[in-house]
């Protein structure tokens, strides 16, 4: 997954470097500008073609109400709603606002159903149905879970909640502490909780679940920790386990059978699971799944990316590593794998390929394409055949210098001798950082413009591997990678992406990583919040913000929109600075913790000015 | 060393619970305390004494109804120091930085203890008390959000190297952090 341990000598590396360049810039210029390392390719700019593109799936129920973690099985983050518009957006105002009564990272969203909001806390994952139809906002009802509390050492990166999925009347999402619970959605009682997740090997859940023809479909987090990563349905009625498949380990375990057919020849073979890895290296192997899951019922399959392989340190687990940074399709009813595409192979830089899976139909060539568009940590971003796995198009999205392109006769990666990662060695200035190009912040596509609407990373790392122990319940790593900013003097930026020719039409430069997802709208607007909590309305053609406003706390949540019980348009997001990104890097932004005083983050040192822990809703409207 | 610890935590129950007691207390504390007025005459079968006073830490406490206390309980009670053999230690305390590195501790709590998963043992404030015995407690029996048991699974002489380690780390004051200048800067006081 994701996290940074900085060595005093890191710092003081840094700090040099700093010294060199001048001591006295200012406070958000000079951490970003430390040294540049050299960048081999990056975004190319072009312009946009869009026509007769649309998002493979419908809208999950009316346009006004959103009742699934991305509104809709296709991960496109799209309304059809239209009344904010780039003409009157100036006019948005805070509408109302609730506090979660939770600091620590609020990433996710929440739901709209009929009149009710949901809102899942991170842990102690509470939930609240917020009565949207009186004045005041009530709750309908608060839902405190049973969820242990030795989850949050467990947990690498902040212990986030991504969301709960509404289907039946019923509200379903995942405990840190390893269960998935179904709530009932008008009374708040519990209908089941299943224990899916072994807490003592470092499996917690952070991820937002969907549910698919009955079956609420999970997977767990702890790719720093030695997991054995899986993906399980469990029926949405009883909580009963249906399947359960694992991304490493023989064929049997991994399900792959029959129905497999990969598109690459590298992929074809017998319990490659297993056979990519040194002796049983695979059982703690990593290749967890703690990110978003998409679904086409035309094909029947489910997109889901796995985690990082463990450790980070590539000696003790030489060869591709299968199935660990892949993306993988499986058939919703059985689990059975499809088709599978290995991102990075033996991924020696901590790139999850966990980033969501955006299915949409585009025109590629002069030729419609059922394609699926994936920005994935190791900052390309891939067109792939969602039918088959056979990447159309793979583009740097972001600065990169660990390779040169992809192989579109093998899709593997060109890799830069000189970047790849060892034991006991310090490389020096790979980019992207193990934060990736794009991290877990969703992407957004507008069927309108054709774009992808993307919030990206800019930051580069040195990465020092070493031997490391399996220990069952603690991390599993081998390694630190300090990080900087990248290339440009900026750590972030929110662009505007053509998937049907690799080409970024816009971007809005950001001081810091963009961490929190995006919104498209039919209205023309796209929203996203920033690290140091700016909320922004931005026109999805030009890329010009029209409308900001400083939100609690920073954002690293999801916008969402819906039609209130006025009929007005509402947009909400959370604020509440965390995550990885917020939590680990920024080092000290809470305030609360008087035992724990941690020294800056050298990443983001001056992001504790702009902002400080907070766990609050926002919602506006005109 | 270790079997000395349950009679430390015991103290430790004891003083948290009478100092709900406030302001009586401190009362009590404005006696002589070189001189204890202590009544350790506890008869069989019952305390009987209607007043005692005992030490636990470097502060007094008064027992207000020592009869209901279950027959044999000590009356007056030492203290009994918590020592690491190790405390201070260089060597000792470089062999710590190894077993922090091999026992995945630095993965939680970063790099020199800079914090990460688990809480950073640079700033000299601690979730869990800060005392060798603290320290040595939150090792061998772990804590509650997610601090893992190390006793029983290495030797409580590692524990006490790593409590040795671990308490050398407590450096810097991060008290103040100051965003006005026009470079990024923390200072202490």
């Amino acid at each position: 997954m994701k996290r940074v341990l900085l060595g005093h000598a890191a710092i003081a590396t840094l700090m040099a470097v700093a010294a060199c360049n001048g001591g006295d810039k200012g406070a958000t210029a000079d951490s970003a500008s430390g040294s540049e390392p050299q960048v081999t390719s990056g975004a190319a700019t072009g312009t946009a073609s869009t026509s007769g593109a649309r998002i493979a799936v419908a809208h999950a129920g009316p346009p006004g109400e959103w009742q699934m973690p991305a509104g809709d099985y296709a991960s496109s983050r799209y309304s059809e709603l239209a009344s904010i518009t780039p003409q009157n957006v100036a006019n948005l105002r805070v509408s109302w606002a609730f506090s979660t009564g939770v600091l620590r990272g609020h990433e996710g969203q929440p739901l709209v159903v009929g009149n009710t909001m949901y809102v899942v806390t991170p842990y102690p994952n509470v939930s609240y149905a917020i009565d949207l139809a009186q004045t005041g906002q009530p709750l309908k009802w608060k839902f405190r879970p049973d969820n242990s509390q030795q989850a949050i050492g467990r947990a690498c990166c902040d212990v986030v909640n991504r969301g709960a999925a509404y289907a039946d009347g019923k509200i379903f999402y995942n405990l840190l502490d390893g269960h998935t619970v179904a709530i009932d959605a008008v009374t708040g009682n519990q209908v089941w909780r299943t224990k899916m997740g072994d807490l003592s090997r470092g499996e917690t859940i952070t991820m937002a679940p969907i549910v698919v023809k009955g079956k609420v479909i999970v997977g767990s987090s702890g790719g720093e920790m030695g997991v054995r990563g899986w993906i399980a349905a469990l029926d949405a009625a009883t909580g009963k386990e249906v399947w359960r498949a694992y991304n490493i380990g023989p064929d049997k375990d991994v399900k792959v059978g029959p129905k497999f057919k990969p598109f690459y020849a590298q992929d074809r073979g017998k319990d490659l699971g297993a056979t990519s890895w040194p002796g049983s290296t695979w059982k703690t192997g990593g290749g967890a799944v703690w990110g978003w899951l998409s679904y086409d019922p035309a094909l029947n399959l489910i997109y889901h990316g796995t985690s990082n392989p463990g450790p980070w340190n590539e000696n003790q687990r030489t060869g591709d590593n299968k199935w660990t940074a892949s993306i993988l399709a499986r058939d919703a009813d059985t689990g059975e794998m499809v088709w599978a595409l290995q991102v990075t192979p033996h991924d020696m830089w901590d790139y999850d390929a966990v980033n969501e899976n955006i299915l949409v139909d585009l025109p590629i060539k002069g030729q419609m394409r059922k394609v699926l568009v994936h920005f994935d940590r190791n900052g390309f971003a891939y067109t792939i055949d969602r039918a088959t796995g056979e990447i159309l198009l793979a583009e740097p999205f972001v600065p990169m210098n660990w390779s040169t392109g992809i192989d579109m006769a093998t899709g593997r990666p060109n890799v830069v001798e000189t970047k790849k990662t060892a034991q006991d060695k310090n490389v020096k200035d790979i980019c992207p950082s193990l934060e990736g190009g794009k991290n877990q912040q969703p992407a957004a596509f507008s069927p309108q413009t054709g774009l992808f609407y993307v919030p990206t990373n800019n930051l580069c790392m040195d990465f020092q591997a070493r031997a490391v122990t399996y220990i069952a319940g603690t991390p599993f790593i081998g390694g630190n990678a300090p990080e900087k900013g990248g290339p440009g003097g900026y750590r972030g930026e929110f662009i505007a992406w053509d998937a049907t020719t690799g080409k970024k039409i816009w971007g809005i430069k950001e001081q810091y990583p963009v961490w929190g997802g995006a919104l498209a709208t039919a209205g023309g607007v796209v929203f996203y919040g920033t690290l140091d909590g700016w909320f922004k309305a931005v026109d999805a053609r030009s890329g010009k913000v029209l409308w900001q406003f400083k939100v609690g706390s920073g954002v690293v949540g999801n916008p969402v929109t819906y039609t209130g019980p006025d009929g007005k348009q509402y947009v909400a997001i959370y604020a509440g600075i965390g995550g990885d990104m917020g939590l680990l890097i920024a080092g000290d932004v809470a305030a609360n913790l008087p035992y724990d005083v941690r020294e800056r983050g050298t990443t983001l040192p001056d992001i504790a000015r702009w902002t400080s822990w907070g766990g609050e809703l926002f919602v506006f409207s005109l | 060393m270790l079997r000395r610890l349950p009679q430390h935590l015991l103290i430790l129950l004891l003083s948290i619970s009478c100092s709900s007691q406030g302001s009586r207390e401190t009362a009590g504390a404005a006696a002589d305390t070189t001189s204890l007025k202590t009544d350790s005459t506890s008869t069989a079968g019952a305390n009987t004494a209607t007043s005692n006073y005992f030490v636990a830490g470097d502060s007094l406490r008064i027992i207000e109804h020592p009869e209901n206390l279950p027959a044999g309980f000590p009356l007056q009670i030492k203290p009994l120091p918590v020592k690491n053999p190790y405390e201070g230690d260089k060597g000792a305390i470089a062999n710590g930085a190894k077993l922090f590195v091999g026992y995945n501790c630095l993965d939680c709590h970063g790099a020199d203890g800079s914090g990460a998963m688990g809480p950073s043992f640079q700033d000299g404030r601690w979730h869990f008390g800060g005392s060798p015995g603290d320290v040595f407690e939150s090792i061998y029996q772990g804590r509650p959000d997610g601090m893992p048991a190390w006793g029983g699974r290495i030797s409580n002489d590692q524990i006490w190297i790593l409590t040795a380690y671990v308490r050398s780390l407590a450096s810097k004051d991060l008290s103040t952090e100051n965003f006005t200048g026009k470079t990024v800067e923390r200072t202490g006081h």
